[in-house]
């Protein structure tokens, strides 16, 4: 009876906080949206934000951090300006006429991400990569956008009417895997992208004009170079470099107009996913020549590394290139940016809502999200590239990057992204930037046209995907030759042995002790008390 | 029925505790080792664990690391406990609180600190493996050095006053009464010290660049993607761990000294 209570209480303990996560609203009618995301992937109102930022270089450029809190603090009666999501609660109960609680955890990884998803933990939205959205739509694991978020003329829906052209193209497109097709838009709504490409210090390489994937194989800049340590972005450097002839063939006719961007970019692509047995076993020995160029793998050090100067080519992502490259400029040190010649990986992060979501609330977010002016406080707070076009973005780009007046400038066409009848009678959208920002943070927020069609999105590897991580497993462990291995499990054994043999030899007469020449060995009986 | 309360329920909690945070996990691991994707029962992570160079080498390579490490830690822990134990400096509490110390401050800025001592000298990104060792042996030196220490500090003075009337020179003096009797002391110290550095990756990314790979790191690669060899990968460890455990006394509970006396 007793171990029956108590199990009942335990069971009732632990079922109650899970049947509140169950209900998507509170008992007063509140909605409540469980938003999962990167860290620090959303405008937070603190430090560095958009808000915060500006409000403090108006009024107080000149005060400390800590000073300024304070005096907000006395101010608005909180140390931060409002974040995204308190305005979204704010804007959903004017706009819908319904109070609203966004519940919001972060993640650290996809996996993690993945394998919340998996243990039943439920979300209204989480916003994954591109190959992990991919994965969870081949496990059927997601819901479709509905139909109403696909209203041209509401004029709610901000992400339909001012997502780039771009962006939306690459969702567009009609996908394979196991298959079946499917297009990633049906699912997912951009939020950020970026590129792949080398963060390079101009002192000591000279990428200007043409950098390619196999410098890391360059036995010149040995120990300078570093790469990322994870499966997808070394799969893809060594995808990249085995297939380097076709992809600068594929380049030179497209220079020379042979074949159209679209072609262009649908042949790098079909490259970039080449997942066959062969190409696999060249990847991993590419991967494994190169591991021993290297600096190392890293995933945050780089961009510290390549301020400091004790690297001098970083494989970098280029929201993380921007940082890094800001970053240099306050300690006087100038870093670049390149795509290089054969190919970029083009990754995204997008919105999609696993099964058994809240349709409408997690809808009204990713619009929320969508306003231009919301893109811009997230695009400055998280440093990547948002995917809304609309003006006040250009605004904001054109603000950043502009030449100084009566400065040398170069006009950088951004038509592509923002739209080709983008301010159609004030000149499109082109930016006025100074010569340097073509090769550092606006080449990396925005890649010039030109490059465009050499960035290739890799879809998830599907069943091939259990041979690839072998690969990478491969790729960073060392393999002993079959001999080695034996030898020193022998050596084990003989270890082991060893120690038990002085543990328990002493047992067994064959090996004890013999007695020096001359005495013998006298068997002593344990001393025992005399009993009385 | 009356419930009755008896000091034996106190240990509920501790039971409870133990079943989910310790024996529930253990079986989970066992769980996914032998299951495949479809939670079907297989072997086939036992088979190609055993059958894959790679994998069989990567233990290999953490049984040497964990050695070397061991080793290098016993020959600096020694003679260091030796002196603290034994010697009659003044203040050994304050020279056993220096080397003591670092262990209250977070690891993971210990190992960042040696990090930039290696960049500053040039040393990083040269020689991994030399710097995943010195990192492993800084980080668990306090380890060796308080088991030792305290073994030490117990053995009675009078043995060696009695080695000395009987003539014992100082070494006959060190091999036959402090040696024997500060093993109990070696062995916490190696146990204490071995196992994890066999699965400690923080020291193997951060100080040897990620180029460096050790049991602890594979089980953490296999856990991004597929949790069963993951699984299967732990579990040989665990009993690789559990036969040095064996091997070194570590459940004989009377020769017990990882409890640290300051």
């Amino acid at each position: 009876m007793k171990k029956k209570i108590i199990s009942l209480a335990l069971t009732a303990a632990l079922l109650l906080p899970s049947l509140a996560l169950f209900s998507g609203c509170s008992g007063d009618g509140t909605v409540i949206l469980r938003v999962y995301n990167w860290e620090e992937y959303i405008d937070d109102g603190g430090e560095g934000s958009y808000v915060y930022d500006t409000l403090k270089e108006e009024l107080a450029p000149d005060m400390s951090h800590k000073a300024f809190q304070k005096w907000y603090k006395k101010e608005y009666g909180t140390q931060l300006a409002p974040s995204i999501i308190d305005d979204f609660e704010d804007w959903y109960e004017e706009t819908y006429e319904k109070p609203i609680r966004v519940e919001y955890s972060t993640f650290g990884t996809n996996e993690d991400m993945y394998n919340q998803l998996k243990l039943g933990v439920t979300f209204d939205l989480v916003c994954p990569s591109e190959y992990m959205i991919m994965k969870l739509i081949a496990e059927d694991m997601l819901e479709p956008l509905s139909n109403e978020f696909f209203v041209e003329d509401n004029e709610l829906n901000y992400y339909l009417n001012n997502v780039s052209e771009y962006i939306a193209g690459v969702f567009a497109e009609e996908r394979e895997l196991d298959g079946k097709t499917y297009q990633l838009e049906k699912y997912a709504a951009g939020y950020m992208w970026g590129t792949t490409g080398f963060i390079y210090n101009p002192e000591k390489v000279d990428f200007t004009e043409n950098a390619y994937w196999n410098t890391l194989l360059d036995t010149n800049y040995k120990n300078k170079v570093t790469t990322k340590d994870n499966v997808r972005d070394s799969y893809f450097v060594g995808l990249a470099i085995v297939h380097q002839e076709e992809l600068l063939a594929l380049k030179e006719q497209y220079e020379n107009k042979e074949i159209t961007r679209e072609d262009y970019n649908e042949q790098v692509t079909y490259l970039m996913n080449d997942t066959s047995a062969e190409t696999v076993k060249k990847v991993q020995d590419t991967l494994i020549k190169m591991k021993s160029n290297l600096y190392g793998f890293e995933t945050d050090s780089g961009k510290q590394d390549m301020v400091t100067g004790k690297i001098w080519i970083n494989f970098a992502w280029s929201g993380d290139a921007v940082y890094a490259m800001d970053l240099a400029e306050e300690q006087g040190v100038e870093l670049n940016y390149y795509i290089p010649d054969e190919c970029a990986n083009l990754f995204f992060d997008g919105w999609v809502m696993p099964k058994g979501a809240n349709h409408q609330a997690a809808e009204a977010f990713i619009n929320f999200l969508s306003m231009p002016e919301n893109a811009v406080r997230n695009m400055y707070y998280i440093g990547y590239t948002s995917a809304i076009a609309g003006d006040e973005v250009f605004e904001y780009v054109e603000d950043t990057y502009s030449a100084e007046e009566g400065e040398e400038s170069e006009p950088y066409d951004l038509s592509y992204f923002f739209g080709k009848d983008f301010r159609a009678d004030e000149g499109g959208a082109v930016i006025y930037t100074s010569p340097d920002q073509l090769s550092r943070q606006l080449y990396a927020q925005y890649p010039p046209e030109d490059v465009t069609p050499r960035c290739a999105v890799m879809n998830y590897y599907g069943e091939k995907d259990k041979e690839i991580n072998e690969l990478w497993t491969k790729v960073k462990g060392e393999t002993l030759d079959a001999w080695a291995i034996v030898v020193i499990c022998v050596a084990a054994v003989v270890i082991v042995g060893g120690v038990l043999l002085a543990k328990f030899g002493g047992k067994i007469d064959f090996f004890r002790r013999k007695p020096k020449k001359g005495y013998e060995l006298v068997k002593q009986e344990p001393y025992q008390p005399k009993k009385k | 029925m009356k419930l009755r309360f008896s000091r034996k329920m106190l240990c509920i909690p501790y039971a409870v505790f133990l079943l989910f945070f310790v024996i529930v996990p253990m079986l989970v691991i066992v769980f996914y080792a032998f299951t495949d994707q479809n939670n079907h029962v297989s072997f086939n992570n036992f088979i190609q664990f055993f059958s894959d160079p790679t994998k069989l080498s990567t233990i290999v390579y953490s049984l040497v690391i964990a050695l070397i490490t061991t080793v290098v830690t016993l020959l600096i822990a020694y003679p260091v406990s030796y002196i603290l134990a034994r010697s009659k400096i003044k203040k050994k509490t304050v020279l056993l609180l220096l080397f003591i110390t670092p262990m209250w401050i977070n690891f993971v800025l210990r190992v960042n600190a040696i990090r930039e001592l290696l960049s500053w000298i040039g040393m990083l990104g040269e020689a991994n493996y030399f710097n995943t060792i010195l990192g492993m042996v800084y980080d668990f030196l306090p380890f060796m050095i308080l088991p030792l220490y305290t073994t030490l500090q117990k053995i009675d003075n009078s043995l060696y006053e009695a080695s000395a009337d009987l003539g014992g020179n100082a070494f006959t003096t060190f091999f036959r009464i402090t040696v024997p009797l500060s093993m109990p002391g070696v062995l916490s110290g190696i146990t204490m010290v071995f196992l994890p550095s066999m699965t400690n990756y923080v020291v193997s990314d951060m100080l040897g660049n990620s180029k460096v790979t050790i049991v602890g790191k594979f089980i953490e690669t296999y856990f991004g993607s597929d949790w069963h060899m993951g699984s299967m990968i732990a579990l040989v460890l665990l009993v690789i761990v559990f036969v040095s455990t064996i091997l070194s006394g570590g459940f004989k509970s009377e020769e017990n000294v990882r409890g640290a006396n300051l």
